[in-house]
């Protein structure tokens, strides 16, 4: 249990992906205008990010580390993930259109996100920190991403929250739009700084 | 077992590891290819020549999400392709050869904004510092403007416009004719509903929405419709119906005589296109003379 709960708050909250460790900052600062399209994106990224996590892992583990072709790591997991986005996609166009309809059109997007390469290449490194104790094991690991990808979607949709907000506010012209989800965007990341500060 | 052991040289682990990718590529390829195999769908070909036909402006005119929807709509026997106002006639003729349905025939449109008041014809009740847009001045009090029908000049039209075809001067939004595609996302975007679509050809228009009586569009706007039907009386051809205070204009039977140009009290009824072209000529020529 208390394994558990290191790994949710890490990826959640102290160690979360866009405002700490500044992955996927694309979808982060290009999707967020609407709450809509954020939520989308983030339910689009949590799934692929625990997907990938359960086909990676297994295959470096089980494969990569006996063969010793761990340096061809990076390679070989965008390879895995862009060939999955593809077979996902493929499956969801398929069996419920009304999601590939709100989500479908993010997961091409995915293929290249750096937050979903992100976390199959932290779960194969030193994970200690945040396991309590335990041995790292698939569970872990398939934890930690979809709890990374939970923590993606909080902060999606807290920015995207703030953006539809300021819409409303008159901004001097040489801040308007983008600089302001700039502005906008670290206040966030110093906001999920004060987390770091938990000890668990 | 170390794959890269089998030998020293290097060009050898260089063959090894593209072996490697070589594999994996064809493995993860048939593995496509079976899952693309087990869950293929069936895309309507209809819906994708109706596609390459559509003007492709997404504009959501038409009430559907993009033009891939309206396809899929109309691929379906719903929707009409009336809907559409995007797509040229020739493309249309051919969706509807498509569908096996015969096209009606119609003319191009544009939108016009019914409203003339801006802020030197029509005062306001209060200063507004809000949000700037028509949508949230509107939410307060129903505008700022003294007439309830009055253009807010926010520019809620000239953002939902794919073609800048609107400009807003003086608080006032105006289209622009020739760049107008009559796709309607004004028409929807406007809170105060005072954009209508007219043909392109139509030699005249009223340009005021105020379903008010006489006496309090007088208070409010100098350019108002009082509604004294006037234009309706003297119309030599029958073309001008009284709708709640309000001139409706029938273009089949307009012939662009102008009329209710001329016997309008309040100048109101606006000229444009040919018969605008006209009357500037006549009006040089009497300059000159």
């Amino acid at each position: 249990m208390g394994t558990f709960i290191a790994i949710v708050l890490a990826a959640v909250l102290t160690n979360n992906f866009i405002t700490v460790k500044t992955y996927g900052i694309c979808p982060f600062l290009g999707v967020s205008k609407k709450t809509q399209s954020a939520v989308g994106m983030g339910v689009a990224v949590t799934i692929v990010m625990a997907l990938a996590t359960l086909v990676t892992y297994p295959v470096y583990v089980y494969v990569m580390v006996p063969l010793h072709i761990e340096f061809l790591e990076i390679i070989f997991f965008i390879f895995i993930i862009a060939s999955l986005v593809q077979m996902l996609e493929q499956v969801i166009k398929k069996v419920s259109p009304s999601l590939y309809n709100t989500m479908g059109i993010y997961l091409p997007l995915i293929t290249t996100n750096c937050a979903v390469l992100g976390v199959t290449e932290l779960v194969i490194g030193d994970m200690s920190q945040f396991l309590n104790g335990a041995a790292m094991n698939i569970g872990w690991a398939v934890l930690y991403a979809l709890f990374a990808g939970l923590g993606f979607t909080l902060v999606m949709i807290i920015m995207s929250g703030m953006r539809e907000k300021l819409n409303y506010y008159k901004t001097p012209k040489a801040l308007a739009g983008f600089p302001t989800a700039m502005v906008t965007a670290s206040f966030i990341c110093m906001a999920f700084m004060v987390f770091t500060y938990i000890q668990i | 077992m170390n794959l890269l052991e089998f030998s020293s040289q290097t060009w050898i682990s260089v063959g090894i590891v593209a072996g490697i990718f070589a594999g994996s590529a064809i493995l993860i390829g048939v593995l496509i290819l079976i899952v693309g195999k087990v869950f293929k769908v069936d895309v309507d070909e209809k819906i994708t020549k109706i596609l390459e036909n559509l003007a492709g402006a997404n504009c959501g005119g038409c009430g559907c999400s993009g033009c891939s929807g309206f396809a899929t709509k109309l691929a379906s026997g719903q929707g009409d392709l009336a809907d559409c106002h995007v797509t040229s006639p020739e493309k249309k003729a051919e969706i509807a050869a498509l569908l096996g349905i015969e096209l009606k025939d119609e003319e191009r449109t544009v939108a016009v904004i019914k409203c003339n008041g801006g802020t030197e014809n029509c005062g306001e009740k209060f200063e507004y510092f809000g949000n700037p847009t028509c949508a949230g001045c509107n939410s307060l009090l129903g505008g700022n403007k003294l007439c309830a029908y009055a253009c807010l000049g926010c520019g809620d039209c000239k953002n939902a416009c794919p073609e800048n075809a609107i400009s807003v001067e003086g608080k006032l939004a105006h289209v622009d004719p020739d760049k107008c595609i009559s796709c309607g996302a004004c028409i929807s975007a406007c809170p105060k509903h005072i954009i209508e679509r007219i043909p392109a050809s139509a030699p005249v228009y009223v340009a005021c929405s105020s379903k008010c009586r006489g006496k309090d569009v007088m208070n409010a706007c100098k350019v108002g419709c009082i509604g004294c039907g006037l234009c309706a009386k003297n119309c030599p051809h029958g073309a001008i119906t009284m709708v709640d205070n309000l001139p409706v204009f029938d273009y089949s039977k307009c012939t662009g005589c102008l009329t209710c140009v001329a016997k309008c009290p309040r100048k109101i009824i606006l000229t444009r296109g040919v018969a605008q072209a006209a009357e500037k000529t006549e009006a040089a020529q009497k300059a000159e003379a």
